[in-house]
């Protein structure tokens, strides 16, 4: 209970810090500030199709069909918070560039997310039958997963793109943030990880309800 | 790890590889110069060549070279509108118009900014 209330106390305080504390980047104003939700939020949809990716691997390896709803618990969640980074993203296009959406290799590559992660979904409701689906979306989970450390990392450094390049790390990994803004860019980044696991988690919880009173039902 | 397994791994990152490939040329929306002076709307991205930017506030009239850094072409874009915040500075320009007659008329400009995030405690 008591990290739940941590939580709250520590994520009302990084919003509040990100329009007060730091003072915003020289060239971009204050729409720069979005960079405090938007990474972390990026970040943690990486990490949920990691975490069902590593579901299905399970799955596979078990064939215990609770993998597999803990894969699909988490690539909807990946799905939902790519979203939000592709929707912080477009806002930040039109305050920065002038433009909502102009297909530039960065929110081109997030749409194929989720497009990729969308049709997940649709592959799942395609199949009634449980094992049979489990089996299919886990292979293409894993391979979905595949593609996403080139989607999201390798594209937007190989192609030219209006995204900015430096703000966390340069070339040699050396972090480029100055001291205020990484005090609030690594406690978002960790609350943004726990409101994920927190979520995850309760999505779990339910299932394991619904599929205990579905047994009763079926006896 | 058994070896089908294997195989059908390196199957897969080869299909990948191939498609990624295939994929490159619809992954971004920039053509090059030569390829916008055959015409129609497209979007090229360049750098400011420094000194080359005119800028009419009464007639707004914004007119300056760009220069791709891979083939190190160069082209002139006219641009009607207001000078956007920062130009000087901007690592990179979009410009999304139609090339005609030598120039490249600009409906849209995007300008990429320096983004390290220091706030103004580090000087830049």
């Amino acid at each position: 209970m008591w990290w739940k209330i941590l939580l709250f106390l520590g994520m009302s305080l990084i919003i509040i810090l990100t329009f007060a504390w730091p003072p915003p980047q020289e060239k971009l104003g204050d729409v720069s500030r979005i960079f405090f939700f938007h990474v972390p939020v990026a970040w943690v949809s990486v990490l949920a199709f990691l975490v069902a990716m590593i579901n299905s691997v399970r799955y596979l390896k078990t064939k215990n069909l609770r993998f597999d709803t803990d894969s699909a618990i988490a690539s909807k969640l990946g799905l939902l918070f790519t979203f939000l980074a592709t929707v912080t993203g477009s806002v930040f296009a039109k305050a920065a560039w002038g433009s909502y959406w102009n297909w530039d290799p960065r929110e081109t590559s997030l749409f194929i997310l989720l497009l990729i992660y969308g049709a997940y979904l649709a592959l799942r409701s395609a199949i009634p039958e449980e094992t049979k689906r489990a089996a299919l979306s886990s292979v293409y989970s894993i391979l979905a997963f595949v593609t996403v450390p080139f989607l999201v990392f390798v594209v937007p450094r190989v192609f030219k793109s209006l995204h900015p390049t430096d703000s966390i790390v340069d070339k040699s990994l050396k972090v480029q943030m100055s001291g205020q803004v990484s005090a609030l860019f690594f406690p978002s980044l960790i609350a943004f990880t726990v409101i994920f696991f927190w979520m995850y988690h309760l999505h779990r919880k339910v299932e394991a309800r619904v599929s205990q009173k579905e047994a009763r039902f079926v006896r | 790890m058994k070896p089908k397994y294997i195989i059908a791994g390196v199957v897969v990152v080869i299909f990948l590889v191939f498609g990624a490939f295939s994929l490159k040329k619809s992954l971004t929306p920039y053509v090059n110069f030569a390829q916008a002076q055959k015409g129609g709307t497209v979007q090229i991205i360049g750098k400011l060549v420094s000194g080359t930017d005119f800028y009419d506030a009464e007639t707004q009239k914004l007119a300056f070279t760009l220069t791709d850094e891979q083939s190190q072409h160069q082209m002139k874009i006219l641009y009607n509108g207001v000078k956007p915040g920062n130009f000087e500075q901007a690592t990179e320009i979009v410009a999304i118009g139609q090339y005609k007659e030598g120039t490249f008329e600009a409906d849209q400009l995007l300008v990429k900014r320096p983004s390290k995030y220091q706030g103004l405690e580090q000087p830049s």
